[in-house]
């Protein structure tokens, strides 16, 4: 269906800038990225506004003038109960609309900073039906990078499984932001996570897993973290996790992140905290000589982050190790009639392009992610514990904007460049974060001229995100596709509207003139109190949230009826069968958690080594 | 006549006794039993070496033959045609593999099972290797995957092809048939490929090919005592073999008795010679303690275990080397020696068997080389009431044994004489099955036998070919022994290494009967006659 008149509609495209008639056909590209659901979700909703003008005026929306269209908007505008709605047809528009109205400006080509070192990738189509392994890696992401070096270097023969495809520097650089967008993520970036409220959760797919598209914050494991997994879950591998956090801070070569490129969002934050008394630093990232392109979630075009295709699979690669892309593992193969019991055998794969292959060996590490870990299992017919898919964490996180007089242009800087600790005790963890237009979790507010005009002022606008430590209040389902259910939990809730309050508290110190809170009905605050007023009448679930750094799902534990897989992270019931990524991790890290999976992975598989 | 009998056992020489009666017949039995080694024709190929055999074990005495008594092996034929690309070239070439896959145990449709697999692979214009050889393991539904590991030689190379069917039951004849397949040479991939079995034209062969013959069973596990402690039984290890040389007879025989009353068992026995020139004699050893747990029989120095004879007898004292160099042969159904429920049974542990060694008696040495002759073992309750007993090296590695008994058993002593018949030739043994000629059809066209002495015959038909065996035992060159059951009941036996045998036998040819051999055995055939 054509969506021209849904696209004018939204930021009113009145004819007299050329990039708004573009639109339609990015949101196009961006919708057939989605999944079906998504999709025919956006595409109903535009189809039911155009029959709604119909009925209004007698004509669609696309051939009404921009006031006519302005009139059909401020009516469905003045029901509260569908500006909620309205607000999720906006993600994609501003996704579309934000990537063209930035084309607009002239923008610097991103310097390389280094060349990729190169990988052993192989397409799934030209790997062979039938092949034999010492060792098999389901998924190349931040776990199943490290467990494939690891193995690698003790001199086993591993294939490392991906069901992205893998994407270099230069192939980052080469495109625009939203193009890449709908290859690095899962599902277009429309993971939802159903409950009340209904979460979006991004995960990436690609050869380096959501490191390739996140932001590079890398904090160690908090000291609380670490002993409440050994002490509460048995989680015995915790009490060496130091050791292991070093030699992956190395790897990553982290470090705090120097000022020169930080951009002004990251500047407004340290203010703002300054002027408050406040904690706060740059973060520390694994991204030396970052050059503050703020396309981290996206693919760094300059390939100064090291996520773990250019820090980790590498090495993996020299010491032997192969990655197969585009293979989707259908099911772990698993020989029942060993003596002793079960045994791992091999996997099938499902090629890109059709076509099944398979691969035996004698260990597979799972690890396909906190999402797709519990339903590979399932699939595998060894999902039978009834702890598997749930425990699952999650970082619920929401964000505020602040309008200053002078231009921001968070969009030139670090992309998440500085934390403000102060709440981190209270489970409220603030980060500045900015994004290339439109792909934040911070919607604009308005519609129609007032969406036009936030979209032409967004440089002014500096945005914080918080996420918070939440209770595991989620599961995962499915064998085939995975159905997510989260539900936020009551506690959870409240310290989400200290969170919003705090980042509201450092942008009015910073200077802000006013706080875009991203509530639909209130979405403006003028000051503190103004603040406060709107919060509380608004509560957790009317915030716009979304949530990170999905854990816990196949959790480790010396518990056999709590935990799916055992203190060392082998599963159960089963032999040879190692769970090495988010989904081993017993609770919420309560920070950003990339480095925690990597040394969770690192101790799973030398352990394993050991035996 | 096992139980009740007492004696009597024809056994080559004196009393050997067994007994035993023939489940079908009563008469049968006496000590021998057997049946042809080799399975039956149609499986013969799978014992490949010919040695098949069978077992043991007597279900009384429960013994678990090492190795599993009578356990099936499996053996079939597989071709698979497909494509191969080996890496750097640009295009497929054609495959062809022929497979005989084998294994140690009948294929387990719900486990595992390991194969050996051996053959010949075509590779066009490229490989031809007809000692392709690797293994298989097999497990459609367990493991859901038929793996083939097959090594050969290309272009005086070593190359591995590795593949496996890969099961599903959403597509079971595409997930049976199809193999794909990666080359490897040293490791290293050289080319992959796709195999697959052409349902249409060879299921068929495939499925005919199918073979479940019992495995292999070495002489060894035949020569182990069977006796584990039950009173009232007997067993017997008895050779008897001809010096080509000087054309004597010689007859040794070991006996472990445990009487029916439950005293200690004995174990004794005796040796014969019968010279060519000269008077029969023999002479008696044991009785003597009798010690479990060996391999074949050992008791007061006189030894008879797999491959060697040895001991000495009054002036009788023998070392002789033995060589099976014929499959075993079951002269009673093969059952009835693994499961004991005929009175007694009777097999040789190879059909056919060469001596060597020493055997001296009074002042004279025999030095047998290559002397043909055999080995057999009875075990069961006691000997038949009547019976006879012929054991024929028809040359040309033709063997033809006989056992013919009544037993002792009440309702089956008056029954005519039970006919146990097998004739070996090649591989193969006639009548099939070694019930055919004791009990026909419900009786009907069973074999005759008409005992007596000094001239004794057999005579039947099964198929298109009759037989007809006159044996004749002159008195001067035969021994008559005293033999005692396990219940102590006596026999008499009268046995003869040198006696002469006539065999005809005939085919049936359009409308009538036309020789298909006939044999003449001088003073070479081994035989005995039993009666109480």
């Amino acid at each position: 269906m054509n969506l021209t008149g849904f696209v004018a509609s939204l930021i009113a495209d009145d004819g007299t800038a050329g990039w708004p008639s573009r639109v339609p056909a990015r949101l196009d590209a961006v919708l057939d990225s989605m999944p079906l659901p998504a999709r025919a979700g956006v595409r109903s909703a535009a189809r039911a506004l155009d029959a709604y003008a119909v009925v209004r005026t007698g004509r669609g929306l696309a051939a009404l003038t921009t006031g006519e269209r302005e009139s059909v908007l401020a009516s469905l505008a003045a029901r509260p109960a569908l500006l909620p709605l309205l607000d999720v047809l906006k993600v994609p528009v501003l996704l579309a609309a934000g990537t063209e109205h930035m084309l607009q400006r002239p923008r610097r080509a991103p310097r390389p900073v280094r060349t990729d070192p190169p990988l052993d990738c192989t397409p799934a189509g030209e790997w062979p039906d039938r092949s034999t392994a010492d060792a098999v890696v389901v998924g190349s992401g931040a776990g199943g990078a490290m467990a494939g070096r690891t193995l690698a270097r003790a001199g086993l023969d591993v294939v490392v499984l991906e069901e992205g495809r893998h994407h270099s520097t230069a192939s980052f650089a080469g495109r625009a932001p939203l193009e890449r967008f709908a290859e690095l993520y899962r599902d277009g970036g429309a993971t939802v996570a159903l409950g009340r409220p209904p979460l979006l959760l991004p995960v990436g797919r690609a050869v380096g897993g959501t490191t390739v598209v996140n932001s590079g914050t890398c904090y160690r494991t908090p000291d609380h973290v670490v002993e409440r997994w050994t002490k509460d879950f048995g989680f015995v591998l915790a009490e060496r996790l130091g050791p292991y956090l070093d030699e992956t801070e190395r790897t990553l070569n982290v470090a705090a992140q120097p000022l020169d490129v930080l951009g002004r969002n990251g500047r407004i934050a340290l203010a703002g905290a300054e002027h408050l008394g406040w904690r706060a630093a740059p973060l520390r990232r694994n991204a030396p000589g970052c050059l503050g392109s703020c396309q981290c979630v996206v693919g760094c075009p300059t390939g100064a982050k090291q996520s773990v295709q250019l820090a980790v699979l590498p090495d993996a690669c020299a010491a032997g190790a192969r990655i197969v892309t585009g293979a989707r593992v259908r099911r772990i193969l698993v020989d029942p009639d060993r003596p002793g019991g079960p045994v791992a055998a091999g996997v099938r794969v499902r090629r890109e392009g059709g076509g099944e292959f398979e691969i035996l060996a004698p260990l597979v590490v799972v690890a396909a992610g906190a999402l797709q870990s519990p339903p590979l299992l399932r699939r595998s017919g060894l999902g039978g514990h009834p702890r598997l898919g749930r425990n699952l964490s999650v970082h619920p996180a929401t964000s505020v904007a602040g309008r200053f007089d002078e231009p921001v242009t968070a969009w030139e800087g670090v992309l998440q460049s500085v934390g403000v600790e102060e709440h981190h005790d209270g489970g409220v963890l603030i980060e500045a974060t900015a994004t290339p237009p439109g792909m934040g979790s911070f919607v604009l507010p308005g519609l129609g001229a007032e969406l036009r005009r936030e979209l032409e002022d967004a440089d002014r606008l500096a945005t914080l995100g918080a996420m918070i430590a939440d209770r595991p209040s989620g599961r995962v389902q499915g064998r085939d596709r995975t159905l997510l259910r989260y539900d936020l939990d009551r506690r959870d809730g409240d310290r989400l509207m200290r969170a919003a309050r705090a980042m509201g508290e450092i942008l009015f110190a910073a200077g802000a003139r006013e706080v875009l809170t991203g509530i639909p009905t209130a979405p403006r605050a003028r000051d503190l109190g103004e603040l406060d007023a709107v919060l509380a009448a608004a509560g957790p679930r009317k915030l716009h949230l979304s949530a990170y750094h999905p854990t816990g799902t196949v959790a480790a534990g010396s518990d056999p009826e709590r935990s799916p897989a055992d203190a060392t992270g082998r599963l159960r019931g089963v032999a040879g069968v190692l769970v090495a990524d988010a989904s081993v991790l017993p609770g919420c890290p309560e920070v950003n958690p990339q480095l925690s999976i990597m040394a969770a992975a690192l101790a799973v598989t030398e352990a394993h080594l050991e035996r | 006549m096992s139980t009740s009998g007492s004696d009597a056992g024809t056994g080559p020489g004196a009393n050997r006794g067994v007994s035993s009666s023939g489940p079908a017949g009563s008469a049968a039995t006496d000590r021998f039993a057997g049946s042809g080694t080799h399975p039956d024709a149609d499986t013969v190929e799978a014992d490949t070496t010919g040695a098949a055999a069978v077992g043991a074990a007597p279900s009384a005495t429960a013994r678990s033959a090492p190795g599993g008594a009578g356990r099936r092996g499996t053996v079939f034929d597989e071709t698979m045609l497909g494509t191969v690309r080996l890496d750097g070239e640009d295009h497929a070439r054609r495959v062809r593999l022929d497979l005989r896959v084998t294994t140690d145990r009948v294929l387990r449709p719900l486990g595992t099972t390991a194969a050996r697999a051996s053959g010949r692979i075509r590779v066009a214009g490229w490989a031809d290797d007809a000692d392709a050889a690797g293994e298989l393991e097999i497990s459609p539904l367990a493991r859901r995957r038929i793996r083939y590991r097959i090594s050969f030689t290309a272009d005086g190379r070593r190359f591995t092809l590795d593949g496996w069917k890969s099961v599903t039951p959403r597509r079971p004849v595409a997930s049976m048939t199809v193999l794909p397949f990666t080359l490897y040479e040293n490791g290293e991939r050289a080319g992959r490929g796709t195999l697959r079995f052409p349902v249409a034209t060879g299921l068929a062969p495939f499925l005919a090919s199918f073979r479940f013959p019992r495995a292999a069973e070495g002489a060894e596990t035949l020569m182990t005592p069977r006796w584990k402690g039950e009173p009232g039984r007997t067993e017997v290890w008895y050779t008897t073999l001809t010096d080509p040389e000087s054309g004597t007879g010689l007859w040794l025989h070991h006996e472990l008795t445990a009487p029916a009353d439950g005293s200690e068992p004995y174990a004794h026995g005796w040796a014969a010679v019968f010279p060519k020139d000269g008077p029969v004699r023999h002479a008696r050893f044991g009785p003597a303690e009798w010690t479990p747990g060996r391999t074949g029989f050992t008791a007061e120095g006189v030894e008879a275990v797999p491959g060697r004879l040895t001991g000495s007898a009054g002036a009788l004292r023998w070392d002789l080397t033995e060589q099976g160099v014929d499959a075993p042969l079951f002269t009673f159904p093969r059952w009835s020696w693994r499961r004991p429920l005929l009175p007694a049974a009777q097999i040789l542990p190879a059909a056919r068997a060469s001596y060597g060694g020493t055997f001296s008696y009074d002042d004279t040495t025999l030095t047998p080389t290559a002397a043909p002759g055999a080995s057999a073992r009875i075990y069961g309750h006691g000997n038949a009431r009547r019976w006879a007993w012929l054991h024929a090296d028809l040359g040309d590695g033709d063997v033809l044994e006989i056992v013919a008994a009544v037993s002792m058993r009440p309702g089956l002593r008056g029954l005519p004489p039970l006919v146990f018949l097998r004739l070996r030739r090649g591989t193969r043994d006639w009548p099939r099955r070694a019930e055919r000629s004791a009990v026909g059809w419900a009786g009907l066209g069973r074999f005759r036998a008409a005992v007596g002495l000094p001239v004794w015959t057999v005579s039947g038909r099964a198929g298109l070919h009759r037989i007809r065996v006159e044996v004749t035992q002159p008195e001067d060159r035969t021994l008559a022994l005293d033999y005692t059951d396990p219940d102590g009941s006596p026999a008499v036996c009268r046995n003869s290494e040198r006696a002469d045998a006539h065999v005809l036998l005939e085919r049936w040819w359009f409308g009538g009967w036309r020789t298909e051999a006939e044999w003449t055995l001088d003073g070479t055939a081994h035989a005995e006659v039993g009666t109480r």
